[in-house]
């Protein structure tokens, strides 16, 4: 009997779907990603103040502390258009993680601070692969430090604000073509500032939450850039330059709301809107030749929409299951596609688990599995395109303590 | 056991998940049959390069890359190439014999250093570059390319052609042969030709004086159209599918477009002056003849001074068969460089003839270009064969450029990517676009999947 519900509760989320593509990473408790990265609508104790800081207001200990990791495995394969070629990612693992602390302070404040790590992406392409003049390897991370402040209006609503502050690196190499070796690698590094704010409002067995993270631009200012080109063309490119580029992490305006559908089930159900349309082009601005070397490189990025669809049963006082789905669009357009960001339109089912060591002490459990739809996808500017699909597959374990 | 489920389930999903394999395409051979493949031409499918015949020139070259993707599509058997068997290689400057250029360095006659086309090995000597391109490699044919550097359309059908031209004489399986006469070897399934370039090359590269332009009309071994018949008629032998490719206008191609019409800078005025004072005689007797030539000079970039032998002066004044050049007319890359710096050429001295191509000179290569193209083209409608359109593709490059792979080509000297340092060649980019362009037109012309080579694979201009 039970097999089979769980196994029912696999298929029925297998192919239902939500997610944020692009370089967003939505990773940032293990609950959440059981249940379908939902969470907007969940109160989560300190992890929400990533989600909404509202349900912040809602803490139902006096403390909370949360802390977990995940690895994201993934893997992109290529094959060009009109061709037998093909090519695939050595992706390293990256490592999303979070750290939560939250307390109250008195009847209807509660404050909190989280480190994490919303936005983030690892392509690593063979150095001579087909695409090598639009990138060989990419890496950018951001780590978002966040104070947050939740007040609890009546015993139904929570609002709640986070301060957000952003530092971020961004590590690329793409071939030249000045010879088999000639390469460009930039190097940088940026910080700024954002907020959140969420509303969080529990009505018996239904919950209703609204959060809104604010865009984030990433200015990278004197980045080093290392050309390695042959000696003759030196004086025109040198090989120690310094850069400039800006990257936005853009607006999330999520919705989400929950039933409890029976004491041990709840479903959740959420929309985030990511507001991708600011990424319109990525501009590299070089200090010296920059009438040479100064680029603007279209990228088009559109909103999207991304419903998800998560559910958690209790299923003893001990363990909890949960499991999920989404459905994420790339934000990307079919004509500038860059192997850069590989961002494909994604289907994504999730698992999750929670085991409670005692009272105060539980284990978070997820596993995350994305799998790309198959896309034909072209970079226009540089003439190069194919069919491009992506796996990832994601575990992650976290930490909850409370009193 | 409520666990274990889980945890399979997590198992399965997660090998699944990493495995996301994509095999889109599928090769097709479509109507044609590509068992044996001959390609026949000129420099261009010889794999000539770099004003030179060499080794990995030969194996980058649009035929060989053809060759390996028709692998896929049922090519058999080594496409047999005669090598050279040198990476400086050997190639012909008037009478002498050279190697290949590569970027190097060179010294002008002002003493300044600047980033230019230099041989692989000057020292080379004329006996070692002899027996480079003497040493009969004939024993290892048949070959299944047939390119020959020089050849012109005629040469194809020429008997004892071999005798004359030592790029197809090293590897000629009997002295008296004609270079279509190879064919019949190799009973090719499949055939590609690319020739006719030099039929005006020969007439422009030389200046319009040098060489005359194969007529279209005329018996096979003369005119244009009979002799790419004849040639056809023998691929047709035992060839059901094949490909041929048309001719670029010089236009197009940097050996002509380099060198700008006004590299004569003035910045002083008592020069200016000078050289006005100095052509006042010759502007007073234009007017007096009624003909509309006049030479002057200012600050700035000047027009050279050419000669041109069609100026219809009276008898006696054929000195005054001279004139400034227009911003229409080329100048070739041969023209000596120094001459114009430190020896007065273009200003003071009139530029030889061979070194430009005036307005008539380029109205007839564009004729005859034109003539042949239109040839082509007829032929390969009436033969069911692939037309490539280099000319179109060059013509793109040359005036808008054109992106592939992220490579850019333009018909920039050396830094366009696909000319390599002699101007005229390609270098491997520009093989493999061509190569890419053959197989377009034979997917096209046969209903064939042959996949395309990757550009970004193969190097331009390569930088010291």
């Amino acid at each position: 009997m039970r097999k089979s519900f769980i196994l029912s509760i696999l298929l029925a989320f297998a192919f239902i779907s939500a997610n944020a593509g692009g370089y967003q990473v939505r990773l940032q408790s293990n609950r959440s990603t059981g249940m379908g990265l939902t969470g907007t609508a969940l109160n989560m104790g300190s992890a929400s103040l990533f989600y909404n800081p509202g349900a912040l207001a809602m803490l139902k200990t006096k403390t909370d502390f949360s802390l977990g990791v995940s690895g994201i495995m993934s893997k992109i394969s290529f094959e060009k258009f009109a061709s037998d070629y093909t090519a695939e990612t050595d992706n390293k693992t990256s490592t999303p993680f979070y750290v939560y602390g939250a307390g109250k302070i008195g009847e209807k404040w509660s404050v909190g601070l989280g480190v994490y790590t919303p936005y983030g992406s690892s392509t690593t392409w063979d150095n001579n692969w087909a695409g090598k003049f639009l990138i060989q390897n990419i890496a950018l991370q951001a780590i978002f430090f966040q104070p947050t402040i939740a007040y609890q209006i009546t015993d139904n609503i929570g609002i709640g604000a986070g301060f957000v502050y952003a530092t971020g690196k961004v590590d690329l190499q793409k071939g030249l073509n000045y010879g088999p070796d000639a390469t460009a690698a930039l190097s940088g590094s940026a910080s700024a500032m954002g907020f959140n704010a969420g509303v969080f409002v529990a009505v018996e067995r239904l919950t209703f939450g609204l959060s809104y993270r604010s865009k984030i631009m990433m200015d990278v200012e004197s980045g080093d850039a290392t050309f390695t080109v042959p000696a003759s063309v030196g004086t025109t490119i040198p090989a120690n330059n310094t850069f400039s580029a800006s990257l936005p992490l853009p607006a999330n305006f999520d919705f989400g709301m929950t039933i409890a559908a029976s004491d041990k089930l709840l479903l959740a159900f959420e929309f985030n809107y990511v507001m991708w349309g600011t990424y319109e082009s990525l501009e590299f601005k070089f200090d010296q030749q920059g009438d040479l070397l100064n680029s603007i490189n279209p990228r088009q990025y559109k909103d999207v929409l991304i419903p998800r669809v998560g559910l958690e049963y209790q299923l003893n006082q001990t363990i909890t299951l949960r499991a999920g789905g989404y459905y994420d669009q790339s934000p990307t357009t079919d004509i500038y596609f860059t192997p850069e960001t590989v961002t494909l339109d994604n289907l994504a089912f999730t698992l999750g688990a929670t085991i409670n060591a005692g009272k105060r002490l539980s284990i978070d459990l997820s596993y995350l599995q994305i799998s790309g739809q198959k896309a034909n996808k072209s970079y226009v500017p540089d003439n190069f395109g194919g069919t491009y699909k992506a796996a990832a597959f994601i575990p992650g374990f976290g930490l909850n303590y409370r009193f | 056991m409520k666990y274990r489920i889980f945890f399979f389930a997590v198992l399965l999903a997660g090998l699944w998940a990493c495995q996301p394999e994509i095999n889109e395409f599928e090769p097709s051979k479509g109507t044609a049959d590509f068992t044996t493949y001959v390609a026949a031409g000129n420099s261009l499918t010889a794999g000539f390069a770099d004003g030179a015949l060499y080794r990995s020139g030969q194996e980058n070259g649009y035929a060989n890359l053809l060759a390996k993707q028709l692998e896929s599509v049922g090519r058999k058997g080594e496409f047999k190439i005669p090598y050279i068997n040198s990476e400086d290689g050997v190639g012909t400057a008037g009478t002498m014999l050279v190697t290949k250029r590569v970027m190097g360095f060179s010294t002008d006659c002002l003493g300044n250093t600047s980033l230019a086309p230099v041989f692989a090995n000057p020292s080379a000597s004329q006996q070692d570059l002899a027996v480079l391109i003497g040493t009969p490699v004939s024993a290892e044919g048949p070959f299944n390319n047939l390119g020959v550097p020089g050849a012109k359309i005629g040469h194809l059908l020429a008997p004892g052609y071999g005798s004359l031209n030592p790029f197809y004489g090293r590897f000629a399986s009997a002295p008296g042969n004609a270079i279509i006469n190879e064919v019949a070897a190799l009973n090719p399934s499949f055939f590609t030709l690319w020739i006719g370039n030099n039929d005006v090359l020969g007439y422009a590269t030389s200046g319009g004086v040098g060489d005359v332009i194969t007529p279209v009309f005329g018996n096979p071994g003369f005119g244009f159209a009979a002799s790419l018949e004849a040639i056809l008629a023998t691929f047709e032998a035992t060839a059901t599918a094949g490909a041929i490719a048309n001719i670029p206008d010089v236009t197009s191609v940097p050996f002509f477009t380099t060198v700008p019409y006004n590299p004569i800078v003035l910045q002083d005025q008592s020069l200016v002056d000078q050289l006005n004072a100095g052509y006042a005689q010759y502007n007073g007797a234009m007017q007096q003849f009624g003909l509309p030539y006049r030479i002057s000079f200012a600050l700035g970039a000047n027009p050279m001074v050419i000669v041109d032998a069609s100026i219809p002066v009276p008898p006696g004044y054929e000195m005054l068969k001279i004139r400034q050049i227009t911003a229409d007319e080329l100048v070739l890359l041969t023209i000596p460089q120094d001459s114009i710096k430190c020896a007065y050429w273009g200003s003071q001295k009139p530029i030889p003839d061979q070194y430009i191509l005036t307005s008539s000179e380029i109205a007839k290569i564009k004729a005859a270009t034109d003539a042949y193209n239109y040839t082509i083209l007829n032929a390969a409608k009436n033969h069911n064969l692939a037309l490539v359109d280099v000319n179109r593709v060059m013509k793109q490059i040359a005036e808008t450029g054109l992106i592939v792979d992220g490579v850019p080509f333009t018909n920039v000297f050396v830094r366009g990517n696909g000319f390599s340092t002699d101007g005229i060649h390609l270098t491997p980019q520009g093989n493999a676009l061509v190569a890419n362009l053959f197989i377009d037109a034979i997917n096209a012309t046969y209903n064939a999947t042959i996949p395309k080579v990757n550009v970004s694979e193969y190097n331009g201009v390569l930088l010291p």
